[in-house]
């Protein structure tokens, strides 16, 4: 018998195949037409199907069923039995080179930077994720923006029990907000790591994620919208 | 590589005009498949349920640019393979997994007359021998000869042209040859 034969005769212990949802949950996929004009509607209908989704967080059962996955621009967000490992690292940890605001506004569509003067530096990951670090209210919060369809993208894992998710629009975008139990955060080219409370989200092409241990719903909204365009 | 079934041409075109439901009977039978490509490039099951998860999105997304006429399986291989190697570079020193060989249980079905002429410590000696060679060589015969994927799936999921595979493919089972030494 020959080497290829032996090879194929190899019955490989494959681990189970996990179910899959290959389409995304299509309210809060980001509309690529006419978004100006249906950014009202849009931050609506995400809000009631994320309170929908939240209200199911409430019943153990349906959380794998329910919530087992969806997307608000590059961000994903899935919900899993058991939260993988990841490290702690401090916000500031795997930013990347600084950058400058010009060759950050080349990144990101709508760059938003911290209502400060002058703004604190501007870093740039190779995944093309423009971040900064700055203090609000004495602590540190972690601005990231991303574009949608760019080599960035995060993946966000949360523990189905004691970590929310709620609706949060900013204006008339819509938003998620994520509090409690810490979650494991995936950004492309980074190991994961713990990540505190977090409002997640989108304008136009881009989409923002902002961070803070301290950070609630309403701060961070308020936060988000005293943001300016750079 | 097997015949493509007579109504996924239809259902690619359904799911390029937008039909979600299409686009999850199209991809459904390649989810096993695709699982496995990422697996054996992560070796870790979290990971590749995350890149297969990521890959199917993102050939959702891209289904503008498949072309129906062509088989989806080479095209949906590279995506997730590709989101794979994505993951295993920022997986870092993450605990990688190697791959085992099912144990027959009793009472299970007889086994088929190729494992049958493989003895349990043979597959094993075999599949030491496979593990040690070095990735690339590795991946090319995982895909040709654990996975039964065609050339032309083997050069999507590498993201080599399919002549390469050929000679890869050659290489690469001298080089098991020489690790696994067959004894008489």
């Amino acid at each position: 018998m020959n080497l290829e034969t032996e090879l194929r005769a190899l019955a490989i212990d494959w681990p189970p195949t996990p179910q899959f949802d290959p389409v995304p949950q299509p309210v809060l996929e980001p509309a690529r037409a006419k978004r100006a004009r249906r950014a009202r509607l849009l931050a609506l209908a995400a809000a009631v199907v994320v309170a929908a989704l939240a209200a199911a967080f409430a019943v153990p059962q349906s959380r794998g069923a329910i919530l087992r996955f969806f997307h608000l621009g590059a961000a994903t967000v899935r919900v899993v039995d058991t939260l993988p490992r990841a490290d702690e690292r401090p916000l500031s940890s795997g930013l990347g080179p600084v950058i400058s605001v010009a060759v950050a506004r080349r990144t990101v569509e709508t760059l938003l930077l911290p209502p400060l003067e002058p703004p604190p530096p501007l870093h740039r990951t190779a995944a093309e994720v423009v971040s900064v670090v700055f203090r609000h209210d004495g602590s540190p919060v972690l601005l990231s923006e991303l574009e949608y369809g760019g080599s960035g993208a995060l993946l966000k894992k949360l523990a189905a029990d004691g970590t929310s998710v709620e609706p949060a629009p900013v204006g008339t975008a819509a938003g998620l907000f994520v509090s409690g139990r810490r979650h494991a955060l995936f950004f492309a080219g980074q190991s994961p790591r713990l990540a505190g409370n977090v409002l997640l989200w989108e304008v136009g092409r881009t989409t923002y994620r902002l961070e803070g241990a301290r950070l609630t719903r309403d701060e961070a909204i308020r936060l988000a919208q005293s943001l300016r365009k750079g | 590589m097997e015949g493509r079934p007579r109504d996924e041409r239809e259902l690619a075109l359904r799911a390029k005009r937008g039909d979600a439901r299409a686009y999850a009977d199209l991809v459904r039978p390649h989810q096993e498949i695709a699982f496995r490509v990422a697996y054996l490039i992560t070796r870790n099951g979290a990971d590749a349920e995350d890149a297969t998860q990521e890959g199917l999105v993102k050939a959702w997304r891209a289904l503008g640019r498949f072309r129906a006429d062509e088989p989806l399986r080479p095209w949906l291989l590279r995506i997730v393979a590709n989101e794979a190697r994505n993951r295993r570079r920022s997986a870092g020193r993450r605990e990688q997994l190697t791959l085992r060989a099912a144990s027959a249980s009793p009472g299970e079905a007889a086994p088929s007359p190729e494992e049958a002429v493989l003895t349990a410590a043979e597959r094993a000696r075999l599949l030491a021998a496979l593990e040690q060679l070095p990735g690339q060589a590795r991946e090319v015969l995982a895909y040709r000869f654990l996975l039964d994927l065609s050339e032309e799936e083997t050069a999507a999921a590498l993201g080599v042209p399919a002549g390469t595979v050929k000679s890869r493919t050659a290489r690469a089972l001298e080089r098991l040859k020489g690790a696994y030494e067959p004894r008489d």
